[in-house]
């Protein structure tokens, strides 16, 4: 029996993914631009806007803009360097994968060079020197505290994987709670009771009291006993070990810009930050009116990256599955490159299935940029993560589709004189891949919805459009609802769709002669 | 009527076995098959005729002996087996028709892709075939649409588009409503007539004592007896075939 063509497809489908990878990748740094890594979440040090207003600067990838001190520094760099500032949005805890992979030039994200982020990376001097605060309600008996031992049996926290949540302990009989995420959620549990305040830097303070001014500040920094290593209240520039050039010149920038710039600069950002609006208007309005388009490109990003997954995810899944099909050859050396094929493609099954998609991408992002030192756009990261993802299930799927098309349908083609790969493309695939209809559907619907993880590598679809408008409008109950509903109104007008394509391939259950027509239709409408 | 015998022989089967594992179904099966003739093989539920049957085509690789198609063996390691099979065709118990390909389509496809027929020939003969089934109004039809005896006349026009040299018919009529049996045994007499060299593996001895030039009673593995039909349904010698048939004594015979 001929087998060579699926021989072919075999090799494909093992090599097809490297070849996408490789394809789409970018040269590592442009000489012409400072890549700047924030979470553009943090303000006043660093937000996102919709409009370019106060020299706010364009985020990478989407129409939105970060600004905040951390952007007003980045432009005096970048200036004095000759370079132009692109703002690439990172969530906090990739921020330092993403310098060390070198995705961005510097870390300017309010960041504090503590002794374990120094093994990692390199940081510049200072850009601002901060006091530390214990924010508290007014009316709390914390708000009077004049020692660190006044804390006892308050409910704090502060931000996860900060320096501040650490200087809890520092407050002797503080019952630490669970650190949080971000300071949106902070203000929120604080204003809601379920905290009596949290740790963070004066910045934090002023910036919210412009909101609250039901609020008010413990400085820490002076009590008595409270020890913070000098480096640990700076916040400073992060650079890549062993760029010892950049981290000069952006020194030789820094040295020239003084206090008193510094705290005009940061008096500025504060007064610039977003702020919930005061105005009486129903949240919907506002919020499509200052958020709509960002909204807008989420589901677009959400539908193109599930969309193309699920289509590439499938393609992959039919050539894994049908190589996985192939019977065993009787040549022997045929017979040992399919079985390594076969455990090859069923390696990459398991390990695709057997990990959370969140920790592919991550492992994938930065792991090829670290070590191959090839600069995937993140986008195109996306896509071959969810393909990738998608294409390990849906082998399965179709697989399983192949194996249970009924064995007569084999043989009858068999008896026919066809080889096997006539029998699999006229046969026996258009009845697998009919048949596995609904569980390719549902891998859409998964994708939809799955594709939130991403938000991991920072691709701006709609959770992390969500997430990023929920921290700067504080309005989380409604944004998420908001975010919810689009969700279920793309996955049910998909499952529909689908639904109507299965309808049409299955056709008419009775078949109508052209002399039955007249009395068919007559029953049909009768129904 | 000149015997069966003087034409040429077409199909030799010797000492052909099969065993699955340590269970020998086919034990020592030989036989000839001459040209233009129809051979019934009937015998007890579990002696082994289907499984004969699915041999010559290879569905099931034998285990012993030889199957010599034109004096070649089928069994050598180089011998062109998808060629071989568009020559052998098939009718199966359970009709199997292409559940993706509407009645025209399946007598099409095969044609197409083994036989490289143009599109226009194809649907040519499949056509007049399908007339001869009598289903040529549901060439649009899809199997699912179809009763069983509709299902297993086109099953017949697709096999015989392929003009094939040899049919195999397994149990064509057992899994079919009784008032069906009589539409497809029809249609099967007609292609007799033709002069189509035909092996029929079935339960209805009306129709092996009709239409058969010679008849292969087989029993565990081997073939009991085999003979012209007047000497197996009106003198049979083996004391097997004579309880077998005696239970179809009746209105059948």
């Amino acid at each position: 029996m001929k087998k060579h063509s699926s021989w072919i497809s075999a090799l494909m489908a093992a090599v097809m993914t490297l070849v996408l990878a490789v394809s789409w990748s970018q040269p590592a740094q442009a000489s012409g631009t400072l890549k700047i890594g924030m979470e553009a979440n943090y303000a006043p040090y660093n937000w996102t806007q919709t409009t370019s207003a106060n020299g706010a600067v364009k985020i990478d990838g989407t129409s939105s803009y970060a600004n905040g001190y951390d952007v007003k520094i980045a432009k005096i760099i970048a200036k004095k360097l000759g370079k132009k500032v692109i703002v690439e949005k990172t969530q906090w805890d990739g921020l330092l994968p993403a310098l060390t992979s070198g995705k961005i030039d510097l870390i300017i994200a309010g960041m504090s060079p503590t002794a374990e982020r120094r093994k990692a990376i390199n940081f510049t001097s200072p850009y601002r020197t901060t006091n530390f605060v214990v924010i508290v309600n007014k009316q709390s008996k914390y708000a009077k505290a004049k020692y660190l031992t006044n804390f006892k049996g308050a409910k704090l926290t502060a931000q996860q994987g900060t320096l501040h949540y650490d200087l809890i302990k520092q407050l002797p009989g503080a019952k630490r709670e669970p650190a949080s995420k971000d300071f949106a959620a902070m203000r929120e549990s604080l204003e809601a009771g379920t905290i009596d305040g949290y740790v963070a830097e004066d910045t934090e303070l002023t910036s919210f009291q412009m909101m609250d001014s039901n609020i008010t500040g413990v400085n820490l920094s002076k009590m008595k006993g409270f020890k913070v290593s000098s480096s640990d209240a700076e916040v400073s520039i992060g650079v890549k070990k062993g760029n010892d050039q950049l981290l000069s010149q952006v020194n030789k920038v820094l040295a020239g810009i003084s206090t008193s710039e510094r705290n005009k600069l940061m008096k500025e950002a504060v007064q610039q930050q977003p702020q919930t609006s005061t105005k009486k208007e129903n949240w919907l309005v506002s919020m499509l009116k200052n958020y709509g388009q960002m909204i807008l490109e989420g589901i677009g990003m959400t539908l193109l990256i599930s969309l193309v997954g699920t289509i590439a995810g499938f393609f992959i899944g039919l050539l894994v599955g049908i190589v996985r099909t192939i019977p065993e050859p009787k040549n022997k050396f045929k017979k040992g490159l399919l079985a390594f094929c076969k455990w090859l493609l069923s390696v990459y099954v398991e390990i695709f299935r057997g990990t959370p998609m969140m920790v592919q991408a991550a492992v994938i992002y930065y792991g090829i940029a670290q070590f191959w030192h090839i600069n995937l756009n993140r986008t195109v990261a996306a896509l071959i993560i969810v393909s990738i993802n998608t294409g390990a299930y849906l082998a399965e799927v179709i697989r399983g589709g192949i194996i249970s098309t009924p064995k007569g349908q084999f043989e009858a083609a068999s008896a026919l004189g066809m080889t096997h790969n006539q029998r699999m493309w006229s046969i026996i695939l258009p009845q697998a891949i009919r048949n596995c209809l609904p569980s390719i559907t549902n891998e859409f619907i998964v994708n939809i919805k799955d594709t939130s993880v991403l938000s991991i590598i920072s691709v701006s679809e709609l959770f992390f459009v969500g997430s990023t408008i929920a921290s700067q409008s504080f309005q989380f109950f409604q944004t998420y609802l908001v975010i919810s509903v689009i969700y279920l109104f793309l996955t049910f007008t998909i499952t529909r769709i689908f639904n109507l394509i299965e309808k049409h391939i299955e056709g008419p259950e009775n078949y109508n002669m052209m002399v039955n027509q007249v009395q068919v239709g007559k029953q049909e409408g009768d129904k | 009527m000149a015997d069966y015998k003087d034409n040429e022989i077409i199909l030799n089967v010797q000492h052909l076995q099969k065993a699955y594992g340590k269970h020998q179904v086919l034990k020592d099966i030989s036989f000839e098959v001459h040209k233009g003739k129809v051979m019934t093989v009937i015998g007890p539920s579990g002696g082994g005729k289907s499984t004969m049957l699915r041999c010559i085509n290879l569905l099931e690789d034998p285990t012993g002996g030889e199957i010599l198609f034109h004096d070649q063996n089928i069994l050598d390691e180089n011998y062109n087996i998808p060629r071989y099979r568009s020559k052998v065709g098939m009718v199966f118990q359970q009709f199997e028709l292409f559940e993706n390909k509407n009645v025209l389509q399946n007598c099409m496809i095969g044609q197409e892709l083994v036989l490289k027929r143009s599109k226009e020939e194809a649907k040519k003969i499949a056509l007049e075939n399908l007339k001869t089934v009598g289903m040529d109004p549901y060439i649009d039809a899809k199997p699912r649409q179809l009763s069983g005896g509709q299902k297993q006349r086109v099953a017949i026009a697709r096999a015989i588009s392929m003009n094939p040299e040899i049919l195999l018919f397994d149990e064509p009529t057992s899994a079919l409503d009784p008032e069906m049996v009589g539409e497809v045994l029809e249609t099967m007499k007609k292609l007799a007539k033709t002069g189509l060299t035909m092996i029929v593996v079935t339960h209805e001895m009306a129709f092996a004592k009709e239409v058969s030039d010679q008849v292969l009673f087989m029993s565990d593995g081997y073939v009991a007896e085999h003979g012209s039909p007047d000497e197996i349904f009106n003198h049979p010698q083996s004391e097997k075939t004579q309880k077998f048939l005696a239970n179809f004594r009746g209105p059948q015979i």
